[in-house]
């Protein structure tokens, strides 16, 4: 986890810009959050608490983002951002983004999806907000010089609709709600996985990589595709252009099919952002293993069905795999080009010696008579056939002579062999490689095991104390600025703070014998009783899967001490053994 | 009994010279003869009366040939015994002559390894002259060497065999072949003594006279060009002695390199031994007096006096020997009666003294056996080869003579045999 932390934790150190960013928040919590996180991240933030010094403070500075929340007091974020588009008319403007937790509210006013660049749906996540101020400098910078007419997305795709838009589902399409490094308001609700989204509408012509946005951007890469160019071919969940008007039902069955499972699949999973987890996630909402085929078109010869790379896919799998969460099935073997890794090689019979393919077979041919034994040529006149040695005609096979074997002669060496060797030639590197000193690969289909089940059902808990670890990504905001503020006492003051890391060993045999609803009440009422047993300077919060306890003023060893005893006693009211465990981390591990 | 030895010892002794020779007339004529020029022999190689050694011009190009049938189990061993040489050949060139077994595949792999050139199969047994033709035709190097696949080699058999390739009028070098499995049995304790008399000692007698008249197939170095103008091996069995002949009659010299040993396994039956040298004998009489016979006819263009030795030789001590000896016999019992007995006992044990010497002489030059250990066992072969391969080749010769059995034989394919010369 210190990866993870350090970099939330020192001041941003990559080639990032400094920005001016407004943000404009009633809450003094959420304001907090924002300005401590951008500011360590080495942007400039200024704040606003209503609507009237947000828009003031538009008027006088220059700004690069403003985040605007929907609802401010006196004037609302979308007055906010109307007013001051209106009175900019040419001058440049910031990046506005809404921020709010009612995205399709936003969505349904008109106004709204005209003013703002870009929403951001509440809760926020740290990552996203980082991103949406970071990450678009290079369409921030082009606005900027050039302020052209902002395209209206939507109005665009409604030019180009596709029948499959009118069929009532609520569909993301590509491009519109997703494009190679933006997201709609709609795309990132659904991000946040939002049941309401039935699925990606594909509908110009995308490479699996530009795909990656799907997998970037947390619950996207659940929904089934739906393929409208048939470029994708069996990556696509539904591959449009093979359907008939008959084949309405089939539609019907895979969206539905994919919704049950989606709802069925764990949230450590849908909101996971290792590709891993995401692999699991999108087997066990297709239900269908993962499958490769040939593909002359990628350097792998073989493709799967899912949006991914096939070296990618491969090497996830196999982690996979062994941690048995995915069982292999043999599909083919290749051979690899040791320079390049490309498995696209030109199969050839070659000379031994210098592995030219330039090749004749000579037939010899054995003379009784006299013992000699060469290759046809040399007794070939004309029609008939002479013995270089003897001169006598050899009119009578299998009497005078016979064609006792072959030899392979090398037109480009001379040298000769019985047989010749097989060799490899790599069709993107030009690289030769010998056919018994090429690596070998091997290339299978995978299927979830039962524990891969299991662990797309009931997520990480599933998977034992040793995957309880810290993922600094899981942790609440609230947790993240509080532990923050320890970190910067520890630094100045020394003094010693604890984060406790709770979770439930037993969650899924619980879940399973008295339902989601008793676990969720018997994890509430353990947290109401460790809460109680804490002293006020500490700070409890329940996360997704795990619940976190700050302890200001103890050490880890102490910390850990008093915990055993807590936990111990909290577990004592319950009506179920939820299997409370925990893990101390002190201010040493933050380093 | 004992009443006849001692009279027969009583007579013996009475016998003066004279009167010696008309008993012993046979041992006279047939043995002593041969046993005289071996000593003699042995007494020029033993003053150093050698070849004088040629500067080591090996920088010439060598190449080794190899053919078997269904030699996977040799193929390896023999290769690796050509890698060990002070002097290794340049290039190695197997032909498997239509093997069944898996005697390509393992070729297959010495050629992954670079242990050899080129590997070829034939799909249909062809006959060890036409495989060593094909392999012969592939050759590049001046000197070929071409070997047993059965055979093992001594560290420093090749840079012997092709010194005597630097004389420009030489074409062919004989390897000698020591017996590597003496100790299996009697049968071939007395090949080994058999092979020390007659190859080491015996070709390195007819080397100082320039008579070596067969380049054994086991192991000889040959010139390339040579080989290729006598048409490379000729079809059917004794090869080796036919393209020695070929090679002496096309007026090349012919060499023994008594430093150059290489090692073979000699049968361990008698039946094998037997069939053994009724081919060896029987190729030899088709040879030397069908196939090559104007070499010995006065009146033929090919007529040379430099060949009559060898062929008198084999003529008078291999076939006459072997025809006389009966009636030898027949002769000292109608003469003699009861005493014929005593008198041939009184020739054997004079021949086995004659053995005797001569192997001692024999191991005297060739250093690389055990001659000791074979000591004991010279007794058993004096009467062995006295005996049982005295009338072994008479058979052969009569059964050539008469069936032309060489023409039957299963070392050659018999499509070969139907068509050959």
């Amino acid at each position: 986890m210190t990866t993870a932390t350090a970099s939330l934790f020192e001041t941003r150190a990559e080639s990032v810009p400094g920005r001016r960013i407004l943000v404009a928040e009633d809450s003094p919590t959420t304001h907090e959050i924002l300005k401590l996180l951008l500011q360590q991240r080495g942007h400039d933030v200024d704040i606003a608490t209503d609507g009237e010094q947000a828009l003031e403070a538009l008027r006088h500075n220059r700004y690069d983002v403003a985040l605007l929340d929907f609802h401010l007091p006196k004037m609302s974020g979308l007055d906010v951002a109307a007013t001051i588009r209106h009175e900019a008319q040419d001058r440049p403007l910031p990046r506005l983004v809404a921020i709010t937790a009612d995205v399709e509210g936003l969505l349904a006013d008109e106004q709204g999806c005209d003013n703002f660049d870009q929403v951001l749906p509440k809760p926020l996540d740290i990552y996203h907000v980082a991103q949406v101020v970071e990450g678009q400098d290079e369409i921030a910078e082009a606005e900027r010089l050039a302020p052209a007419p902002r395209p209206a997305a939507p109005r665009i795709a409604e030019e180009r609709r596709s029948p499959f838009e009118d069929l009532g589902y609520s569909l993301l399409t590509w491009p519109g709600d997703i494009d190679t490094g933006r997201l709609s308001a709609r795309a990132m609700q659904a991000s946040l996985g939002d049941p309401r989204f039935d699925g990606i509408l594909i509908k110009t012509p995308v490479s699996v990589e530009d795909l990656a946005a799907l997998w970037n951007a947390k619950a996207l890469y659940m929904l089934p595709i739906i393929d409208l160019t048939g470029t994708l071919g069996r990556i696509a969940d539904v591959d449009a252009p093979k359907l008939t008007a008959l084949d309405r039902g089939q539609l019907d069955d895979a969206i539905r099919a994919a919704h049950d499972r989606r709802a069925r699949l764990h949230r450590d999973l849908q909101f996971s952002t290792e590709l891993g987890d995401q692999l699991i996630g999108k087997l066990y909402v297709s239900n269908r293993p993962l499958t490769p085929s040939y593909d002359p078109l990628v350097t792998w010869l073989v493709s799967y069905d899912v949006a991914l790379t096939t070296p990618v896919i491969a090497r996830e799998a196999e982690a996979l795999c062994e941690h048995g969460l995915l069982r292999r099935e043999f599909f083919d073997k290749f051979h690899v080009c040791p320079r390049c890794d490309s498995l696209r090689l030109h199969v050839r019979e070659e000379c031994v010696q210098c592995h030219s393919s330039n090749l004749e077979e000579e037939q010899y041919l054995h003379h009784f008579r006299c013992a000699y034994q060469g290759p046809e040529q040399e007794f070939r006149r004309g029609d008939q056939l002479i013995c270089p040695k003897c001169r006598y005609e050899l009119t009578h096979f299998g009497f005078d002579y016979d064609r006792p074997g072959s030899m392979v002669v090398c037109q480009a060496c001379g040298h000769a062999a019985s047989e010749p060797a097989v060799g490899f030639v790599c069709l993107d590197c030009g690289n030769h490689v010998g056919g018994d000193v090429a690596p070998i690969r091997d290339l299978y289909t995978y299927r979830l095991t039962d524990h891969g089940i299991g662990f797309a059902e009931h997520g990480r808990s599933l998977l034992g104390s040793a995957s309880h670890a810290l993922r600094f990504a899981d942790l609440p905001l609230e947790l993240v600025v509080a532990l923050n503020a320890a970190a910067k006492r520890y630094n100045e003051a020394k003094e010693p703070f604890t984060l406790v890391n709770l979770f439930y060993r037993n969650e899924r045999e619980v879940v399973a014998q008295h339902g989601a609803r008793a676990f969720a009440k018997a994890r509430d009422l353990f947290i109401e009783n460790v809460r109680a047993s804490l002293s006020e300077a500490s700070l409890v919060v329940k996360g997704q899967s795990h619940d976190y306890a700050l302890l200001a003023g103890v050490g880890p060893e102490q910390a850990k001490g008093d915990f055993d005893l807590f936990v111990v006693q909290a577990a004592n009211t319950l009506s179920h053994d939820i299997g409370a465990s925990f893990q101390v981390f002190g201010p040493e591990d933050f380093v | 009994m004992l009443q006849l030895v001692s009279d027969g010892i009583t007579y013996l002794t009475a016998q003066s010279g004279e009167s010696l020779f008309r008993l012993f007339w046979f041992v006279v004529i047939f043995e002593l003869p041969r046993y005289t020029l071996g000593f003699l022999s042995v007494a020029a190689i033993s003053l150093h009366w050698r070849r004088a050694p040629t500067e080591g011009r090996d920088l010439r190009r060598v190449t080794a040939l190899i053919a078997g049938h269904n030699e996977e189990d040799s193929i390896e061993r023999c290769v690796r015994s050509l890698h060990e040489q002070t002097r290794p050949p340049d290039e190695i060139i197997v032909v498997s002559d239509g093997s069944t077994d898996r005697m390509a595949e393992r070729m297959r792999s010495l050629q992954n390894r670079g242990l050899i050139k080129e590997a070829h199969c034939t799909q249909v047994r062809a006959g060890k002259s036409a495989a060593v033709n094909l392999a012969l035709s592939r050759a590049t190097g001046d000197i070929v060497v071409v070997v047993d696949c059965d055979c093992t080699f001594d560290r420093r058999a090749i840079q012997k065999i092709i010194e005597p390739l630097a004389d420009p009028r030489t074409a062919g070098v004989s390897g000698n072949v020591v017996v590597r499995n003496s100790s299996t049995n009697l049968l071939t304790e007395f090949q080994a003594i058999e092979y020390l008399i007659s190859i080491s000692q015996g070709r390195q007698a007819a080397d100082l006279t320039g008579q070596v008249s067969c380049i054994s197939g086991a192991f000889g170095a040959f010139r390339r060009s040579a080989l290729l103008g006598v048409g490379g091996l000729d079809a059917g069995g004794g090869e080796d002695l036919d393209v020695t002949l070929s090679l002496r009659k096309a007026g090349w010299k012919v060499v023994f390199a008594a430093d150059a040993v290489c090692y073979t396994d000699v049968p361990t039956t008698l039946g094998a031994l037997v069939r053994q040298r009724f081919r060896w004998e029987r190729d030899s009489v088709r040879l030397r007096y069908r196939k090559h016979r104007d070499m010995i006819d006065p009146f033929s263009s090919r007529f040379s006096w430099q060949e009559i030795a060898h062929e008198f030789d084999f003529l008078v001590f291999n076939i006459g020997s072997a025809v006389v000896f009966p009636i030898y016999i027949a002769w000292l019992f109608v003469t003699y009666g009861d005493l014929a007995l005593v008198i041939l006992f009184g020739a054997q044990a004079g021949m086995m003294l004659f053995d005797g010497v001569t192997f001692a002489l024999s191991a005297l030059v060739t250093p690389r056996v055990n001659a000791l250990r074979l000591m004991p066992y010279v007794v058993g072969y004096s009467l062995f080869n006295g005996f049982v391969m005295r009338f072994v080749r008479l058979g052969a010769y009569l059964d050539e003579w008469i069936l032309e059995s060489s023409y039957q034989d299963t070392y050659v394919p018999q499509k070969v045999h139907r068509v050959r010369r």
